[in-house]
């Protein structure tokens, strides 16, 4: 919250008003009440009029509500909180705070582990800590059986001279990113980024929004900035900077400006978006769900058949009865022949068999329903469609085949050799296993099919030669040694995963959050004291981030301010103040 | 045909005016001030800007997708990059002294790009469907411009560290005064300048990069449903953020200024190659576009 104070005193030859228009005031961020009181001040003979301008300062965090901390502070004539010198709050000095009433449970804990958490130097331990975890995270492989590690890290010739698979299995690394030692090091993140935001960065919010007049043309010269400007009014200064987007206050002689006070606050903003961050993903760590279905075409499954939890909190809900039924899988191809995308039309049903959503689902486009996403991630060929001799149609199953390296995938069966009208089940379930084990040998197998995509499939003959390709649907036959195929279908199936996550919303909060304060960190608080001296105006002035850009901003600045070269209207100014 | 002529074209003409300008920035710091080449090396740089604008645009309507799909693409967004944050403080009337330090970045990646480490991507290919959103654009753009300006401000620290144990060493040389006392005073406002300019470049890289990354992970829900999955690429990019995190920390405490942020900011440097090309050698994840392998040519 911010407080201005504009003071008026009529003088003996005309009333000056000195109306500042603080472009910030008037911005959607304020809402600002003026209200202004009439004092009689003994001391001095005429009355002066105050005119406070009491402003909510809408925050940016999530955390509060629609209840901004307001707080008024009425300031009367010559009682104006000068500090002498704005000091740099160092984060090491230990600031007390005032009195607010949801950190009052907190005053109980013992005051010095809180500071020895927010200190520094521990902070930046802990993120190097954090960092070369991480690192170590990737080098070694994770998830691997403990036999991996035995061979990796002998104990008889170890990594480094010391490294050997006992330190990896005892210290959690072969699972680094949910081991003690790293959720440990983050929990102790977290608390040292709660115990700073409470110590240094809330108490530097009230010391910043403090705005203090320098009395003194000794002080001023020793800022990181100083210039004077002779023949030069500082009224006139107060204009430029207020057109510079500067809020400008005016005492006597004595003059403060500042901007960009946001930028002292996100840091604070920033804190508060990661610790939201860490709740979101420990909530999506404990309440998860997810599973995953690869779906031939024109069948269905339950959710709940296929959601595993993934966290010791996790509660299903009456979504996980429905039904989820693929109508159809397609895939889209560029005129290279490669995969462009695929779809899935997906078609839920509740308990009672009625239909509650229909949508065509492509990697990048998932469904939502109740909480529960369904994503396209995987595809595969499960059965071809053939008619034999004019006879069927037949549905052969397809197995997929294991190529060296890379990720294309192809499918292959064949056509059995034998009476088709002998129910040969079990003939074609073991070729299939077979395939599966003896793919060089397929080329040589009877009347053999493989398929990379839907588009098209290739035919072999007896002896295992290139017999033809012909796609799906265009019903032309091929003769295979004596046998008419026509393949009718090749009918794809879809590869699913299915997830509920109740920390999403959390966690997409933090990161709006994040996105938003570190924007806004970027900016620089600079605050300006200038001060009248007879005809002279000196100024001085420092900014936190800035600081190449502000000597410049400042030069610019000053150049604009007018010269004053008539004496009289010179002498005019003076008597107003 | 005629748009892979074109993208040669350009190409070179941006590749020959980088070294023209290099050799010309070489010959100011050697032979002192030539005034009228100065003007010519910003007017030149102002032309490779304006080629790799073409190029890249080229690309894209060539191809129908913004071109950063794989890693040729993504160098070339990068030397991109560095000529923009080369021509930011040239536009806002600074005095630019990241001009030795963009430039010559510029064309290293560029030349790095178009050599034959990597000629079997020079042609643009089709995207796969894990990458047909538009979070692409976003995700990957941000993260290749907070590279450029990470990359410029850590080096702008190396140059500072360099700095300073030259003076260092000089001054103790020539008598054993306290750090502090210098004796030139110009060598103290480089050592300042040089200070402030990389702390407002890592300062900006750091917004991109964690824009970037956030970007990432929102994507990576949309499309696999699950917003982190400590992937090598993801993890290094976290391991980035949080050195660049420490550096910005460690400016806040004036004990800690000067010399130790510089050393965190080198130390950035190296991690952030590593995030963007030694993760790449790996060929692992979910990253695996951006993988290659070194051929021999």
């Amino acid at each position: 919250m911010l407080i201005t104070m504009a003071s008026m005193s009529p003088s003996k030859t005309q009333g000056q008003t000195l109306l500042l228009r603080s472009p910030l005031l008037h911005s959607s961020n304020f809402k600002t009440h003026v209200f202004a009181f009439l004092t009689n001040n003994k001391r001095s003979q005429s009355a002066s009029l105050k005119i406070g301008v009491v402003s909510k300062l809408k925050t940016i965090t999530q955390k509060e509500k629609e209840t901004p901390i307001s707080r008024k502070i009425i300031l009367s004539e010559g009682k104006v909180p000068t500090l002498s010198e704005k000091e740099e709050v160092s984060t090491k000095s230990q600031k007390k705070t005032e009195e607010i009433p949801v950190m009052g449970l907190l005053k109980k804990m013992p005051r010095k582990i809180i500071t020895a958490l927010a200190n520094l130097p521990l902070a930046i331990g802990e993120m190097s800590t954090i960092a070369a975890l991480m690192a170590i995270g990737t080098a070694i492989d994770q998830g691997e059986a403990p036999d991996y590690y035995f061979q990796m890290y002998p104990e008889d010739s170890p990594l480094y001279g010391i490294f050997s698979w006992r330190w990896i299995l005892s210290l959690g690394f072969d699972h680094m990113f949910s081991s003690p030692v790293f959720l440990g090091m983050l929990i102790l993140l977290a608390a040292s980024l709660m115990a700073c935001t409470y110590t240094t960065q809330i108490p530097l919010v009230k010391v910043a929004r403090r705005w203090s007049f320098l009395n003194s043309a000794e002080v001023i010269k020793k800022q990181e900035f100083t210039d004077s400007l002779p023949k030069a009014s500082v009224q006139d200064l107060g204009v430029i900077l207020m057109g510079a987007g500067y809020e400008v206050f005016l005492k006597g002689p004595s003059l403060y400006a500042f901007k960009g006070l946001a930028g002292r606050f996100a840091p604070i903003g920033v804190h508060i978006a990661m610790l939201l961050i860490m709740v979101g993903g420990t909530l999506s760590a404990s309440g998860s769900f997810r599973g995953s279905v690869t779906v031939p075409q024109g069948l269905n499954f339950v959710m709940g058949d296929v959601l595993a939890p993934n966290g010791f909190i996790s509660n299903p809900t009456k979504a996980f009865n429905t039904e989820v039924h693929v109508n159809k899988f397609s895939m889209d191809y560029y005129d290279s022949g490669e995969v462009s995308q695929y779809h899935t039309d997906l078609s839920l049903y509740d308990l009672n068999g009625k239909e509650v959503m229909r949508k065509t689902i492509s990697v990048n486009d998932p469904l939502r329903y109740e909480g529960i996403t369904i994503y396209q991630t995987d595809w595969s060929i499960s059965a071809l469609q053939i008619l034999k001799d004019n006879e069927g149609p037949f549905n052969i199953a397809m197995a997929p085949l294991k190529l060296n390296g890379g990720d294309k995938k192809l499918f292959g069966t064949f056509l059995p050799v034998g009476d088709t009208d002998s129910p040969n089940v079990k003939g074609m379930y073991v070729s299939v296993f077979y395939l599966l084990h003896h793919f060089p040998i397929l080329a040589y197998e009877p009347r053999s099919m493989l398929a990379r995509d839907l588009q098209s499939i290739v035919l072999y003959d007896l002896e295992g030669k290139f017999a033809g390709v012909r796609r799906p649907n265009s019903k032309i036959p091929i003769d295979i040694d004596g046998i008419k195929i026509t393949i009718v279908d090749a009918i794809g199936s879809s590869g699913l995963d299915l997830k509920t996550d109740p920390g999403v919303p959390v966690v997409y909060a933090g990161f709006g959050a994040l996105m938003l304060t570190t924007c806004i960190s970027y900016l620089s608080h600079s605050q300006i004291w200038a001060l009248q001296d007879g005809t002279t105006v000196i100024i001085g002035g420092k900014t936190n981030r800035a600081k190449i850009e502000f000597p410049e901003e400042m030069d610019r600045l000053l150049d604009q301010v007018p010269e004053i070269v008539n004496s009289s209207s010179l002498q005019k100014s003076f008597d107003s103040l | 045909m005629i748009f892979f002529t074109l993208e040669h074209i350009l190409t070179h003409i941006s590749f020959s005016i980088i070294s023209i300008v290099i050799t010309i920035y070489l010959m100011t710091l050697l032979v002192h001030e030539i005034v009228g080449l100065a003007d010519s090396s910003e007017k030149g740089m102002l032309v490779t800007f304006f080629c790799i604008t073409g190029l890249l645009v080229t690309r894209w309507i060539f191809s129908g997708h913004l071109p950063l799909s794989n890693l040729y693409e993504s160098f070339m967004f990068l030397s991109w990059s560095f000529s923009i944050i080369q021509m930011v403080p040239y536009f806002s009337n600074h005095k630019n002294n990241l001009s030795a330090i963009t430039a010559p970045s510029a064309i290293f990646t560029q030349g790095f790009a178009t050599s034959g480490l990597l000629t079997e991507m020079h042609q643009s290919t089709i995207l796969v469907p894990a990458l047909q959103s538009q979070w692409l654009m976003m995700h990957v753009s941000m993260m290749i411009l907070s590279y450029a300006a990470l990359l410029c401000g850590s080096l702008l620290s190396v140059a500072l560290l360099v700095k300073i144990l030259y003076v260092n060493e000089r001054i103790n040389f020539l008598q054993n005064t306290s750090f502090l006392l210098f004796r030139n005073y110009h060598r103290h406002q480089l050592i300042q300048q040089l200070d402030r300019w990389s702390y407002r470049v890592i300062s900006l890289g750091f917004i991109f990069l964690t824009i970037g990354i956030l970007s990432g992970a929102v994507w990576a829900n949309e499309a696999w449903g699950s917003y982190w999955s400590w992937d090598p690429k993801e993890t290094w990019a976290f391991i980035t953020w949080t050195i660049f995190a420490i550096y910005l920390h460690t400016r806040t405490n004036k004990n800690l200024q000067g010399t130790n942020s510089a050393i965190v900011a080198s130390i950035g440097f190296l991690i952030i190659w590593v995030c963007y090309f030694g993760v790449n050698l790996l060929g692992v994840g979910l990253h695996s576009y951006g993988s290659f392998t070194l051929t021999s040519n």
